[in-house]
């Protein structure tokens, strides 16, 4: 390794030197830069203020290898002077060196032409105003503190979206306008568990990485106010990279530690001051990589909302007491905007669960009208339909009587014609009577399945009868529907009956019910023979797709009982080529009062 | 020769199901009332009674009920323009039921086997 031996005597005597040895007295450090970028020659006070090695590597005096000079951001700032641009100056810049000393510097930097007989490259004055700058800062500590907490309460009083108060709060406890700390972490307080979950944190995880926000930060020339507004993790620092340190980290309140007696107390805790710590707040410690760490917990009303952490791993510039009770002051606005934020979430949660059950409400009754209306039409025609059964009972049964008489060809033709009409028409008022009979019960709530089930019971005979099997497999859950039982029972029925007239002998049908999309389906699948597929397709098209098919009032009655209780009716197409009807009514929660939408996943 | 007792309001229905039986070889008698339904099988015996149940002076369930007190061995078979009585337990009591209809097949096949059977 290449290694260099300058020192700032080693030069001449000359006055170039003298003023270089004056500035030590002065407290200025001075540093010349050679065209590469390296440190090649330095004061006593630059040594001091850069942490430079006389005897150290050569690699280590190049200006983007100082800790400090990165830290603030500025080492491309320095090529940039080397290859010519106009000095900078910069004041007030929070650092600390390789050696762990915390500084304030006022830093000034100029080209040196390449003509001069150093060759080019660049001069640097630098000094350390920490002492200074903390004078300053406590005669003006008030006047800027009460001005930070008002522009950080000023943007949580805007706000009831949690997320961004919570990134507001880490805002402010890390912008240099705000508190100026280096990280900050925020816990989330699990009153289930009583335990601290690690949610978010903000901050830069390296002196290089820092370098580049803080630099980024300060051409941006926002203020607090502005920077609290834009929200934008990626100007506070690499959010993702030091959340991810926290997530999973869970602090267990019911242990005995610092942490857990800061929440339970309310009272904040300067780690940088306690020289014993506990195993919990140890471990808590190691993982965040730093014990010279502020905890403040945030209590709204008495209640513990989580805590604050942070720290100055970056510049390793001491915590002061005065700066954790702002911090304290800052977690406790926050911790009331959380609560505030949290409230009107349930807030909101519940009016959309108002609205919601309204808008249910509405269907509901624009149903329940519907159902009403159908009971009125069914009183009618049952009515009608009884007072035209008499009559077709006495026609169609003399016209009958005629035909076991002597009649010739043409009367009994004709009284054929009668019969056949009169038995067409019975029919008719049969499907009417069933229907109105139907529409006299009330609507409830009702077990789809089940009446799947005892539809199919009632069918057994008559398939037994035809040799055809109708196996049932019934949804695992609780399909409840509202509706008039007789009225559904009756359309589920007919529909399982005409699909199995539609079975030729002997063969078989898949009754199913499930639960999809909020929906109580009933599948009705014939299986078949390849040799008696086309047969089948068209029966099942004629039954209940050809409007002067026979059964088409048995069809009809039972599309519009389906429709009436809000569901669906239809024949759709299989993958097997074989069409299968279904029939879809809406689920609702068991005690219809609420009349709310199952989700069945 | 086995009596049959029609009861129905309506005289044509009456007058129908009379001629339809009698061609079957049944003497058939018929009231419009379920009082003179009553007076009837207090008096004579028959073989079945047809029994409507819309009648106009006593409900025709009412009418089962009390014939089933006077002749509980006589098959009754209840004939309905509605089907809605079948689910009413009271139609229970009767031996079977009948939904009224032009086709008379069905109404003549229960007579002859609640009769015949006994």
């Amino acid at each position: 390794m290449k290694t260099c031996d300058i020192s700032p005597e080693a030069t001449d005597l000359s006055l170039d030197s003298v003023i270089w040895d004056s500035l030590n007295h002065l407290g200025i450090g001075l540093f010349q830069l050679n065209k590469e970028g390296y440190i090649t020659r330095f004061n006593a006070v630059a040594a001091g203020i850069l942490a430079l090695d006389h005897h150290g590597a050569w690699d280590d005096l190049h200006i983007s290898k100082i800790d400090c000079i990165l830290a603030t951001g500025l080492a491309d700032q320095f090529e940039d002077i080397i290859r010519g641009s106009l000095m900078f100056v910069r004041r007030n810049l929070s650092c600390t060196n390789r050696r762990g000393r915390f500084m304030v510097l006022n830093l000034l930097c100029n080209s040196i032409p390449a003509d001069d007989k150093a060759g080019g490259g660049a001069l640097g004055i630098v000094e350390d105003c920490a002492m200074a700058y903390q004078e300053a800062s406590g005669a003006n500590g008030a006047r800027q503190q009460l001005h930070i907490l008002s522009e950080v309460a000023a943007v949580l009083s805007s706000s009831f979206d949690l997320g961004q108060i919570l990134k507001v709060i880490l805002t402010g406890a890390t912008a240099s306008q705000g508190l100026g700390f280096n990280r900050a972490f925020l816990f989330l307080y699990d009153e289930q568990n009583a335990q601290l979950n690690g949610h978010m944190a903000v901050g830069p995880s390296s002196a290089e990485e820092a370098g580049h926000i803080w630099k980024r930060l300060d051409s941006m020339r926002l203020s607090l106010n502005e920077l609290l507004d834009t929200h934008d993790s990626d100007a506070d620092g690499k959010t993702d990279a030091l959340t991810g340190v926290i997530t999973g980290l869970h602090v267990n309140l019911n242990s005995d530690s610092l942490i857990s007696s800061a929440c339970k107390s309310g009272t904040w805790i300067n780690l940088e001051t306690v020289e014993e710590i506990d195993p919990v707040t140890k471990t808590f410690v190691d993982t965040l990589g730093t014990s010279r760490i502020a905890l403040v917990p945030m209590v709204s009303k008495g209640k513990l909302m989580g805590l604050l952490a942070a720290d100055n791993y970056i510049t390793q510039q001491p915590i002061s007491d005065e700066a954790v009770e702002l911090l304290q002051a800052l977690a406790n606005q926050a911790a009331v905007a959380m609560e505030r934020a949290k409230l009107y979430d349930a807030e909101r949660e519940r009016a959309q669960q108002l609205e919601q059950m309204n808008i249910q409400l509405a269907e509901s009754q624009d149903q329940i009208i519907k159902i009403e209306k159908m009971s009125v039409i069914g009183e009618l025609t049952s009515a009608v339909a009884h007072e035209l059964r008499n009559p077709l009972t006495i026609v169609g049964g003399f016209a009958n009587l005629l035909l076991k008489s002597n009649l010739s060809d043409e009367q009994r033709e004709y009284l054929n014609i009668i019969s056949s009409e009169v038995k067409r028409t019975e029919s008719v008022v049969d499907h009417v009577l069933d229907f109105s009979r139907a529409s006299k019960n009330e609507s409830r709530t009702l077990e789809f399945s089940a009446l799947v089930k005892q539809a199919l019971e009632l069918l057994q005979g008559r398939l037994r009868r035809r040799d055809i099997q109708m196996s049932l497999s019934l949804a695992p859950e609780k399909l409840m529907v509202h509706g008039n039982q007789d009225q559904l029972s009756h359309a589920i029925y007919q529909t399982l009956k005409l699909v199995a007239e539609n079975v030729i002998p002997p063969g078989s049908a898949e009754v199913r019910t499930e639960c999809k999309d909020e929906r109580a389906n009933l599948l009705v699948k014939i299986s078949c023979p390849d040799a008696d597929r086309e047969k089948t397709v068209k029966a099942l098209q004629k039954t209940f797709a050809d409007d002067k098919a026979s059964q088409r009032l048995t069809v009809l009655v039972a599309v519009e009982t389906i429709k009436y209780h809000g569901g669906d009716f239809g024949l759709a197409a299989g993958n097997d080529g074989l069409p299968y009807l279904y029939i879809e009514l809406p689920l609702i929660h068991e005690g219809y009062a609420d009349a709310t939408h199952i989700d069945c996943g | 020769m086995q009596r049959i007792l029609i009861v129905d309001d309506e005289e044509r229905i009456r007058l129908l199901y009379q001629k339809e039986l009698s061609r079957g070889g049944y003497e058939v008698d018929t009231t419009g009332t379920g009082k003179e339904a009553l007076e009837k099988v207090s008096k004579g015996k028959f073989s079945a009674v047809i029994l409507d149940i819309e009648l106009p002076d006593i409900s025709g369930l009412e009418v089962l009920q009390k014939l089933r007190e006077i002749a509980p061995e006589t098959p009754i078979i209840l004939n309905s323009a509605y089907t809605t009585y079948k689910s009413d337990f009271q139609s229970w009591l009767a031996n079977d039921y009948i939904v009224k209809s032009s086709d008379l097949e069905s109404l003549k096949l229960k007579i002859r086997q609640l009769v015949d059977t006994r």
